[in-house]
């Protein structure tokens, strides 16, 4: 069980962390590289500038959807988010992990903090599954991964909450720590590939759409000449 | 998938986990990835990417040589690819040397500090010198993509000559003193390659075997991208730089029949033996079937011909620089990192290589692809149109994906802090052994002192004197020795065995008797040691516990006895010695133990460094 | 004067007193086995070291400060050179990390601190600036027993002469270092063979940078040399093609 827990907590996790990093990296270079690609050739070059920078602020303080529509699921979602973040950055044991491993650190949570805020991402994670299933209009709209997503987030939160705060045996918590770092592992291989990565690109996806999808200059006047229609009106 | 794609996949692959370890080479140091030691200062990089790489792009300046200047036209088809091909083998080079400086950003000091007598002076001036003109031979190729450099692309045109002159000129020189290198070492490297010719072979085997080297690399893309060539003019090249391979090999058995070496090659040691498999690749493969007018136009021979030279001419490199050189002290095989940073660099050359011939207009003419069908699909987008294989744009993602998960499995591969741990291999201490006097040598590199024991005692009132230099930590202890805590013998480490006092097996005590459930896990907020030991630090001791740390186990030793020495040595005038290192240190082992240590520890030297063999390490208890 | 340390083997009684002298002048780390080490103490945190031979042997290793040392005439970027007092000497700051200083080295002794980022050859300086000071090295210093002593290198040689003619049944008729490599600032005299101070096919006692010497000396004419030759087959191709140009236009 040690040996098993060293593989995951060693190679295991250079490896899955690497492809987070280097895959975010990548998920964003190509998406601006398409981006410019596509404005070089397009035949209309003006960008909204203002409309972009308004709607990505929306996006990512999505405060207004909390009063509008769907308060409750808004809420959590928003909760949810914010645990997703915050804890496993600012978590003090992370924090010292990344202190023996880099030689730096950075500021912790309170330690009464991160177990609230644990707490509250569990129950967020599980209202947000409820709330999907709950509500018709958003269940037609789900796919597999959207259920799966919340569930595959919160269980490192749920055996990382036992091993911090409750008394249990040595081989207990062995294999709550495996099943923590393996699903984080899981979680961190995932997300460069799937809608989670919408954590990086987000920032700039209305910038990047608002560029990308252009035709290029000239193109009605290319499909006409295949189609043989050369001179007509498409 | 086309054979292309899947070739340039295989390239981004390894490009990718070499990377990962060149990384951890210029964030942590040489040791963390490579095997190279005081004894062999220079490895795998010098030998298989620096010197063959040099001799290899030797090709440019031969072949601009043939070509402008004794004005063969014939071959000049191949004058482009000959300059990218050079100019990409000396990127290599510079890039392996690069990565194999101490100080890489440094690597321009030659240019301010000068020291002419130094054949790797001229050396790094001639291949900067070099880089410059053969980048500025190439630069025209992808200039004539846009318009906005027509000024510089027709000077540089029109100028052509010159550079093509200043190439050749600085050429002869380094890779010659490529040689000269080697001329300072008569007493490392082997007789049958050591020779005040070494210049003269180095310069005479880059211009034979250069023009080879473009020979394999023309064969290889057209077997990669599937299209044909001139096989004619290519077998006529080989006939031309099969008469350089016989003047070399002439010149080079002829000097060692003059020095009177000839019985070396043949008396059958290990290094006859590589000398015959280097000049049979080198010279007398290509010489019979590239000279054998029969054998010389079939492709298949061609093939062997071109390979079989340039691998014997790495071979002779990496025998010249390394493989040959008598070393004296630890053996040098590279490891997988290092062989991984040199395929790296080779596939990340290779793969600019075939991004040049495919974008550029590497040729004259467009090459023919047998299965294209002309008319078979629109032309929308010319920015993907290509003078040679797939469009590039659609390689993208599918590069960047292989690229991306072979860097992280190339940084999952490393082993964490190898340079902390692997160079000092964990030795559990032993227990002094010996009667009443004791022959301590805790980290058993048969450095050790005898310490006679029952002298100490008496001198320290007997019964009493345990607590001065014991620790009781055991239960119903009266001297648990050093060794059972302070086990590490190298390095600074924790003392408290945390896996014995939480196995099951053993002291079985759950986490929460020593942590507070309320509080993080660290040593700070833990029980003390006291606290369950009641007895550790017996009063009068001389010992203290400050913190779970202690050092290695030899500090502890001589902070216990150099302590103690010194506080007698003041307190008894007649002894001013007593603190001295030759006090304990003046003989290593009486007599009598003398055999027993030899036996055991078979080392030649008392202060080696040789680490004990793996697998020999013992459980500690 | 010509600095020089004249080392008696059979007074040395191996306590390592230079050694901790060394350590302590020049501010060096702790050193532990690694595994790029060479099996003769040396490293880039020991710049001397005690060697251990049977039957109580013990042979002080450090650079021998050749009069014409190999290292010296290799650095590419003058990072190593011989002061006017003796000592070979090293310059950090010029040092670009190539290391042919080691790989030229008869004796072995420079030596790499292979787990840094930023890299530097490290190697014995024989306390140049204690010298420039009037004192002696440390190591010099530190022994108890004068195995170990400085000097002008010509009275230490006649001293070490002199010791030989006194004892000839205890020493071995040989200065080490009078004239191998063309003579070295570090000496010995002993009562073993100390040859495995150097590699297997010794060094002669031509001074190691005349190897290069011809080869180097060559590089000017080489260059012009191969400029005009070239330049004269260029001619001649050229004035073959014109005159073979104007016998085409003739036929014509």
């Amino acid at each position: 069980m040690q040996g098993l827990l060293d593989f995951a907590e060693g190679p295991l996790f250079r490896l899955t962390f690497f492809i987070m990093v280097l895959g975010f990296a990548r998920v964003f270079i190509l998406a601006i590289w398409g981006a410019v690609d596509a404005y070089r050739k397009a035949g209309d070059k003006t960008i909204a500038w203002g409309t972009a920078t308004r709607k990505t602020i929306g996006w990512l303080v999505p405060i207004r959807s909390v009063f509008t529509h769907k308060p409750f699921y808004s809420m959590f979602s928003i909760l949810l988010h914010i645990g997703l973040i915050l804890v496993p950055i600012l978590l003090l044991a992370h924090v010292r992990l990344w202190e023996t491993a880099l030689g730096f650190g950075w500021l912790t949570l309170p330690k009464t903090w991160a177990d609230l805020l644990t707490l509250a991402t569990i129950v967020a994670g599980v209202a947000i599954i409820i709330g999907r299933i709950a509500s018709s209009n958003l269940r037609f709209l789900s796919r597999k991964q959207d259920y799966l997503w919340p569930l595959l987030l919160i269980i490192p939160f749920v055996t990382g909450y036992i091993c911090s705060n409750t008394a249990v045996t040595p081989a207990t918590y062995q294999i709550l720590m495996l099943m923590h770092v393996l699903s984080s592992e899981l979680i961190f291989v995932l997300i460069p590939f799937t809608k989670i990565a919408h954590c990086v690109i987000m920032p700039l996806s209305q910038f990047i759409m608002l560029i990308a999808w252009r035709f290029p200059a000239h193109v009605d006047d290319d499909v006409c000449t295949t189609l043989n229609k050369k001179g007509m009106q498409i | 998938m086309d054979r292309a794609r899947i070739f340039k996949s295989i390239l981004w692959a390894i490009t990718g986990l070499g990377s990962a370890a060149l990384a951890t080479r210029f964030l942590i140091g040489l040791g963390a990835i490579a095997n190279m030691n005081d004894a062999v200062p220079w490895g795998l990089w010098k030998g298989f990417n620096i010197f063959p790489g040099i001799a290899l792009a030797g090709g440019g300046f031969v072949m601009t040589a043939i070509i402008y200047i004794m004005a063969r036209e014939e071959y000049h088809k191949y004058a482009k690819i000959s300059v990218l091909l050079a100019f990409l083998g000396y990127l290599t080079a510079a890039t392996a040397l690069v990565t194999e400086l101490g100080l890489p950003w440094l690597v321009w000091h030659p240019i301010i500090f000068w020291q002419h007598h130094s054949p790797l002076f001229e050396v790094s001036w001639c291949v900067m010198l070099y880089l410059t003109v053969l980048f500025l031979e190439f630069i025209p190729v992808p200039l004539e993509e846009t318009s906005r450099f027509a000024k510089i692309r027709i000077f540089l045109t029109k100028y052509k000559i010159v550079l093509v002159f200043l190439g050749i000129m600085i050429s002869t020189l380094h890779q010659s003193s490529l040689g000269s290198m080697w001329l300072i070492t008569p007493e490392k490297l082997h007789p049958l390659w050591y020779t005040s010719l070494l210049p003269i072979l180095f310069f005479l085997s880059a211009v034979a075997i250069g023009p080879i080297m473009l020979i394999l690399a023309i064969l290889v893309i057209t077997r990669i991208y599937r299209r044909r060539t001139d096989s004619q003019t290519l077998s006529k090249l080989g006939l031309l730089s099969v008469f350089g391979v016989l003047v070399y090999g002439l010149v080079r058995l002829i000097d060692i029949g003059v020095k009177g070496k000839f019985a070396m090659i043949f008396d059958g040691s290990w290094q006859s033996t590589f000398f015959l498999v280097e000049i049979s690749l080198m010279v007398v493969i290509p010489l019979v079937l590239m000279g054998v007018r029969r054998l010389r136009n079939s492709s298949g021979s061609l093939w062997v011909a071109s390979l079989s030279a340039v691998i014997g001419l790495g071979f002779d490199r990496a025998n010249i620089a390394g493989i040959m050189l008598s070393v004296d002290g630890p053996m040098y095989t590279p490891t997988l990192f290092e062989v991984l940073v040199s395929l790296a660099i080779i596939s990340a050359a290779i793969l600019a290589f075939l991004f040049g011939i495919e974008r550029f207009k590497i040729w004259d003419t467009k090459w023919e692809d047998p299965r294209e069908k002309p008319e078979s699909h629109p032309d929308f987008d010319r920015s993907a149109e290509v003078w040679l294989g797939t469009p590039r744009l659609a390689g993208r993602s599918v590069y960047s994906l292989i690229f991306v998960v072979s860097l992280a499995v190339g940084f999952a591969i490393i082993p964490g802090k190898r340079i902390y741990s692997d160079g000092v291999q964990e030795v559990v201490s032993q227990k002094a052994y010996g009667g009443d006097t004791l022959c301590i040598d805790g980290n058993r590199d048969n450095y050790g002192v005898t310490f006679d024991h029952k002298a100490h005692v008496v001198r320290n009132s007997n019964d009493s004197s345990c607590v001065l230099c014991h620790h009781m930590n055991q239960p119903n202890d009266k001297q648990s020795g050093c060794y059972s805590c302070h086990r590490d013998m190298y390095q600074t480490t924790d003392a408290f065995r945390h896996d014995w006092h939480a196995d099951p097996a053993n002291a079985n005590i759950g986490c929460m008797e020593c942590h507070a459930i309320d509080q993080e896990r660290l040593a700070t907020t833990a029980k003390a040691c006291d606290q369950c030991h009641k007895d550790l630090i017996p009063p009068g001791a001389t010992i203290t516990i400050e913190k779970y740390m202690a050092p290695s186990y030899t500090d502890a030793m001589h902070f216990l006895c150099i302590d103690c020495h010194r506080q007698k040595a003041e307190e008894l005038t007649d002894k001013p010695d007593l603190a001295l290192c030759t006090t304990c240190h003046r003989w290593k082992h009486p007599n009598h133990l003398q055999d027993e240590v030899a036996e055991k520890y078979n080392h030649p030297y008392f202060n080696h460094v040789v680490l004990p063999q793996k697998g020999s390490k013992e459980k500690g208890h | 004067m010509k600095a020089a340390i004249l080392t008696d083997v059979t007074k040395c009684i191996g306590c390592l007193e230079c050694v901790a002298a060394c350590k302590k002048t020049n501010k060096l780390d702790r050193d532990f086995p690694r595994s790029w080490h060479k099996n003769d103490g040396l490293s880039a945190r020991n710049w001397t070291s005690i060697v251990e031979k049977p039957e109580q042997h013990y042979i002080r290793k450090q650079c021998r400060h050749c009069l014409e040392p190999a290292c010296v005439s290799v650095c590419p970027v003058a990072a190593l050179y011989k002061t006017k007092e003796g000592p070979v000497v090293y310059d950090p700051d010029k040092c670009m990390g190539c290391r042919y200083c080691m790989v030229a080295c008869p004796y072995g002794i420079p030596r790499y601190d292979w787990d840094k980022p930023a890299a530097y050859v490290q190697k014995c300086h024989m306390c140049i600036d204690l010298i420039k000071q009037g004192k002696q090295p440390a190591c010099i210093e530190a022994c108890p027993t004068q195995a170990t002593i400085f000097g002008d290198r010509d009275q230490l040689m006649a001293e070490a002469h002199r010791r030989i003619k006194d004892e000839p049944e205890k020493y071995i008729n040989k200065v080490y270092g009078e004239f191998e490599v063309g003579g070295t600032s570090v000496l010995y005299v002993s009562d073993i063979d100390l040859e495995f101070l150097s590699y297997p096919l010794k060094p002669g006692t031509e001074p190691l940078p005349d190897t290069m010497k011809p080869a180097m000396e060559a590089v000017p004419p080489v260059f012009v040399g191969m400029g005009a030759l070239m330049g004269g087959v260029y001619w001649i191709c050229r004035r073959r093609e014109k005159l073979q140009g104007e016998k085409e236009g003739n036929k014509e």
